[in-house]
């Protein structure tokens, strides 16, 4: 009997307060000691949240939790932390011995998921358990504006498409002028057929004649340029 | 599984519009508030032993803790309050220390002084803490360690201990058993004084109870009664309980403020003073230095109804003797003390709206005098109280400078006459706030009104009239013109007046006009960076008046304020913040057009009631009461103005799902405690009937559960409660989508006919014309405290949906697109579904970074969030308040009527004169071949 009260007293203070802390490591993504003042973490379970500000070193203190289930977070203004479930039972350190002591366990939690669903463990322990929490990733507010670079300007297809015909209207003559004679006799027969075939090589013809200085200089299309293959035949004739 | 719908999500965010780096901080605003400085927790301090400068800490009213660079008045870093928090703020900082302890309600924190971290805590349960000092000495010997707290807790445990300045833990505990009020606690090198008020049971005046307590053991070594003529009432009559000086001092004195009485603590004997007697003492203000090893000499502030003077006491510590040295004469008009020390030296800084003057505590000979250059923050405010820090070299003052809280509410450096910065504190604890309509645009309308109502000819003439008239203004505008080019080009902006926010192409200089809890009235200009166009006291409208929760109504051209301390209601107009009066105005209440009826309704003893007419009278027309166990928390309306760009929704098959617009939609929400159930009504306010009901269970209903609604769609969020083992966990956000019928191109039951009622929406060809409601649910990280619908003026662009996260303290705009209930679930979208922009059906939504409107800028406590269309179709301009102040615009669908900062506008230029110089060199070309081809003709 008399050991008994003790005991009780042992127990009310253990039904109390569990008491932990998380933790940020230091990794490659974040110094924790960079992080603002203003993160923080909240224990969610039911009514008003659990909250534990940054310390000095890196560290959430939570005092006083009482048994339940928790989704912990961590706000933070610059990083992403993963959000974890942490569970605070109070158990028989020997099963039958009555002596009991308070367990927490932290697992991955995930959104949008079933609050079984938990995910790799990230701690088990008693009073004064020290979890960590990692950050997933910075966060960037910012959007990037697209400016001006001459790379993307020229991956336009308009632009392309521009540029190509651009080559065929000045490489053309070219090509045709370093042909040797039989070759663009041949070439030029071989148009007079398709002229005379189809009216498609016909507008060939006319991109072939393209003027591009009298186009820029917004000249109507007028009887001069349908006339410009005739000097060619009076050539000939000649 | 849950990477696919990382990947789903992560799709359709790219859509999202984010704030712009180079707009951040232009196109939005953000004042980081602290709220008004706590006289006695107001201090300069050095964040580190080893640190050149020092920084200015204060805890303000509303118990928000925060350094303050005294440079140039930005915040290096604070705590808000945790949300529940009770008693004042104390906040103490040892020499050479590198933190400051603060004690808020039954929490005494340590943080680190440089960056604001935590120390250490220590909560005591239920107690608030009373008073907070540090021990600056031990036996007599400096502790340059970490120096330990005294603290005195009251309300539950009234007791006394010492806290170790390394860990918080206590080190003893001194239990006050007597009953007594406990007051302060004063520490000399030697010994721990507690102070306590001693009533007698026989009633009369309370006695001041000294109880000296050895710092070590906390112990008690002695106590004794000073006898004080029942003189203390309460604890107003004591002006001073000294700390830390190397005489701690107690001073009080009677009603009329005719005598003072000061003991030095730890001596039974009072020596008392008359204050000066040719003219009624209003208030008397004692200024002792607090730094251990100063001089024991110290300042008695008399204010008067005219003026202010002050005289100097010095405390004699061989023979405990106080005696007066030397008065400061008096000065017509308020001002203020404040004291500073360099080494043992006590310097008393006298600052007054004209002045400064700097006087040792030795001799009443002006060290420093520096006349106060006016700032236009600072015109017709005074002193209220302040601290300084004084350079003194040789035997005059070389430089001071004062962090003074004036009474307009502006927290303002004065660095040695000049006003340095100034922080316009007065508008943190904002209540409510409206965006105000201009009357000169109503100008406008009304004249375009009188052309519309005349014959043609007369309105010809009207018009033509106008138009000379405005005419006069061509001059002006015109020698304006190169500089307004000039600005365009180069990106610089300019400082705006209220005519240019009347004369607003874009309509983005808006004003909003805010009030706050302690009864003023301020106007801010969103679209020029958050400027105070004008700030007043509505006390001086209404003298005997004492605000609680001021609310605004605004109308063309003027303001209505209502507070429940003031009956009838205030009206000031918009633009200057002067008063009108009631009969001034031209009433503009919704007059029913003939035939109509106008129902109104409010929440009546906790029911829903509809009225006949505008105000609320006996007989309801329609009553919604909610089921039994469950009452109301709020309602929602759509937006007054809430305009609709299409009645229906096009579908990738091009056929139309037709919109439910009722404009009378209600949603109600109530809560059930036992059965720990949430219900959502929807009603149409004007008949009364219910058109749709969803309850969620397991709901955490201390939670807030905001909602909000708009065109044909609602939002809410719930808090899921841990206890009702639900299968999931954490925040819900719900959107539904109200439809006039479940299949496309239908129109329901009222498609046939021409005419419905309003009155009896659910009464048309039986009980089917009820909306269809798609809804779904997500689960979402964070709690949300508020949500608003963002506004323009013609509804054609996308809505976006503003939440408050109080956790991360920010504001995030969620797109229509991700919250459509239509996202197909469990599957991918087909290509019809593809090209109405809806991906699959993802349980959660993470608030994408880019999403937060306030993008680094952490806006703390903030109440509500409004929203007001510009002049521009694609962008809506959003107002937060609360604790912090913050404004910005948004365009959901992208500015897609304004060119960004991203068009070059020189490039443009360049581009365009290099055409014309192609051009240039081409037309001979042109001319040349030209000439040819007629040459060459056969």
């Amino acid at each position: 009997m008399r050991a008994s009260i003790p005991t009780l007293a042992f127990l009310a203070s253990v039904t109390l307060a569990a008491r932990f802390m998380l933790h940020v490591p230091t990794t490659q993504l974040v110094n924790p000691s960079t992080l603002p003042s203003t993160t923080h973490a909240t224990l969610q379970s039911s009514g008003a949240p659990l909250d534990a500000h940054i310390t000095r070193s890196n560290s959430f203190n939570f005092y006083n939790v009482s048994a339940g289930s928790y989704l912990a977070t961590v706000h933070c203004r610059d990083f992403a932390f993963e959000p974890l479930r942490i569970d605070v039972t109070v158990e028989e350190t020997v099963e039958g011995s009555g002596q009991k002591k308070e367990m927490i366990r932290a697992w991955q939690t995930f959104i949008g998921n079933e609050w079984d669903n938990k995910g790799e463990t990230r701690g088990e322990g008693g009073n004064g358990l020290v979890i960590e929490v990692k950050p997933i990733g910075q966060k960037y507010y910012y959007q990037e504006r697209s400016g001006f670079s001459p790379l993307s300007f020229l991956k336009n297809p308009m632009i392309l498409m521009a540029l190509f015909s651009m080559v065929l209207i000045f490489g053309m003559p070219y090509l045709m002028e370093n042909m040797d004679p039989e070759t663009r006799a041949e070439f030029e027969e071989m148009q007079k057929k398709g002229a005379l075939g189809s009216g498609g090589t016909n507008t060939a013809a006319q991109i072939q004649n393209f003027d591009l200085a009298s186009w820029m200089a917004g000249k109507t299309e007028s009887k001069s340029r349908g006339q410009s293959p005739a000097p060619q035949q009076s050539k000939k004739r000649g | 599984m849950r990477l696919h719908a990382v990947a789903a999500l992560a799709a359709c965010l790219a859509t999202a519009s984010g704030v712009f780096q180079d707009d951040a901080g232009h196109i939005d605003f953000h004042y980081a508030l602290l709220g008004y400085p706590k006289q006695d927790a107001t201090f300069f301090q050095k964040p580190y032993a080893a640190s050149k400068a020092s920084l200015l800490y204060t805890v303000s009213e509303n118990r928000t803790i925060g350094a303050v660079n005294p440079k140039d008045g930005t915040v290096v870093w604070r705590q808000a309050p945790s949300p529940g928090a009770r008693g004042g703020g104390l906040l103490r900082s040892g020499e050479e220390q590198d933190t400051i302890i603060s004690a808020l309600g039954d929490r005494i924190t340590a943080w680190s002084a440089s960056d604001g971290r935590i120390v250490w805590e220590t909560r005591v349960d239920g107690a608030i803490a009373e008073d907070l000092e540090i021990l600056e000495q031990e036996d007599g010997i400096t502790n340059n360690d970490a120096k330990d707290a005294i603290v005195l807790l009251a309300d539950g445990s009234q007791t006394v201990r010492r806290l170790d300045g390394k860990t918080g833990r206590a080190k003893w505990t001194f239990a006050d058993t007597s009953g007594d009020t406990p007051f302060q606690v004063s520490t000399s090198p030697t010994t721990v004084y507690y102070i306590s008020l001693h009533s007698p049971l026989l009633g009369g005046g309370s006695k001041l109870r000294v109880t000296s307590l050895s710092p070590i053991t906390g112990k008690k070594i002695d106590s004794y009664t000073l006898n004080s003529d029942s003189e203390i009432q309460s604890k107003a009559n004591i002006l001073f309980a000294g700390a830390n000086t190397a005489a701690p001092l107690l001073a009080w004195t009677d009603k009329a403020n005719k005598v003072i009485k000061v003991s030095i603590i730890g001596t039974k004997g009072v020596s008392s003073f008359n204050t000066p007697s040719n003219e009624a003492v209003e208030k008397i203000v004692l200024h002792a230095p607090n730094k251990a090893n100063s001089l024991a000499h110290f300042l008695v502030e008399y204010q008067t109804a005219t003026g202010h003077s002050a005289e100097v006491y010095h405390v004699d510590l061989k023979r405990s003797s106080v005696s007066k040295a030397y008065s400061l004469p008096q000065l017509k008009g308020k001002g203020t003390f404040t004291t500073s020390t360099s080494d043992a030296n006590v310097y008393f800084t006298r600052v007054t709206a004209e002045e400064v003057t700097v006087v040792s505590s030795v001799s009443h000979g002006i060290l420093g005098r520096w006349p106060v250059k006016g700032s236009s923050a600072l015109v017709g405010s005074y002193p209220v109280h302040g601290v300084s820090e004084v350079v003194v070299k040789g035997d005059s003052a070389s430089a001071v400078r004062s962090a003074i809280l004036f009474s307009n509410g502006q927290w303002a450096l004065i660095r040695n006459g000049e006003v340095a910065w100034s922080r316009p504190e007065f508008l943190s604890g904002a209540v409510s706030a409206v965006w105000a309509e201009l009357p000169e645009e109503e100008a406008l309308a009304h004249e375009l009104e009188v052309e519309g109502h005349q014959n043609v000819i007369s309105a010809y003439i009207h018009r033509v009239k106008r138009h000379l008239r405005d005419l006069e203004h061509l001059p002006a505008w015109l020698q304006s013109l190169p500089n307004r080019v000039l600005g365009n080009l180069l990106g610089t902006s300019k400082d705006t007046t209220i005519e240019e926010i009347q004369h607003d192409t874009f309509g983005f200089h808006k004003l909003v006009i805010l009030a706050t809890d302690k009864g003023r009235l301020v106007a801010l200009d969103v679209g020029s960076q958050g400027k105070i166009v004008w700030s007043i006291d509505m006390h001086q409208f209404a003298l005997d008046a004492t605000f609680q929760q001021p609310s605004l109504k605004a109308y063309r051209g003027y303001v209505e304020m209502k507070d429940p301390g003031f009956t009838g209601s205030l009206f000031v107009n918009s633009t200057t913040g002067g008063l009108l009066k009631a009969q001034e105005l031209k009433t503009q209440l919704p007059v029913p057009l003939e035939g109509q009826t106008l129902v109104s309704f409010d929440l009546v003893d906790g029911e829903l009631k509809g009225f006949v007419g505008i105000e609320p009278s006996s007989e309801a027309v329609w009553t919604f009461t909610p089921p039994s166990g469950e009452h109301i928390l709020s309602y929602t309306t759509r937006p007054a103005k809430d305009p609709v760009a299409s009645i229906g929704k096009v579908l990738g098959d091009r056929r139309v799902l037709y919109k439910y617009l009722n404009p009378n939609l209600v949603l109600v929400t109530a809560v059930s405690e036992s059965a720990r159930r949430a219900s959502i009504y929807l009603l149409d306010s004007a008949s009364g009937q219910l058109l749709h009901t969803v309850s969620h269970y397991g709901v955490d209903i201390s939670r807030p559960i905001p909602s909000t609604m708009s065109e044909n769609w609602f939002s809410y969020s719930l808090a899921l409660d841990a206890t009702s083992s639900a299968a999931s966990r954490g925040y819900l956000l719900v959107a539904a989508e109200l439809f006039e019928s479940p299949l496309p191109d239908d129109r329901g039951p009222l498609g046939a006919s021409s005419n419905s009622s309003t009155v009896h929406p659910a009464g048309v060809k039986g009980d089917i014309a009820k909306p269809y409601v798609l809804s779904q649910s997500y689960q979402i990280p964070e709690e949300i405290s508020h949500m608003t619908v963002t506004q323009t003026r013609q509804g054609i662009t996308s809505r976006e949906l503003l939440v408050t996260l109080p956790d991360s303290n920010s504001i995030v705009g969620i797109p229509r697109q991700v919250i459509d209930p239509r996202r197909p679930i469990g599957r991918d979208p087909t290509s019809q579904e593809q090209s109405e922009g809806l991906v699959k059906y993802a349980p959660m939504i993470l608030f994408d970074p880019k999403w937060h409107l306030n993008h680094k800028y952490e806006v703390m406590g903030i109440k509500e969030v409004i929203t007001s269309e510009s002049g521009l179709e694609s962008t809506s301009l959003v107002f937060a308040y609360g604790l912090d102040i913050f404004g910005t615009r948004v365009a959901p669908s992208f500015a897609f009527d304004i060119l960004g900062k991203g068009f070059n506008k020189v490039q443009m230029l360049i581009t365009v004169a290099a055409l014309f110089v192609g051009v240039l060199f081409v037309a001979p070309l042109v001319r040349r071949k030209q000439i040819n081809s007629l040459w060459t003709m056969p």
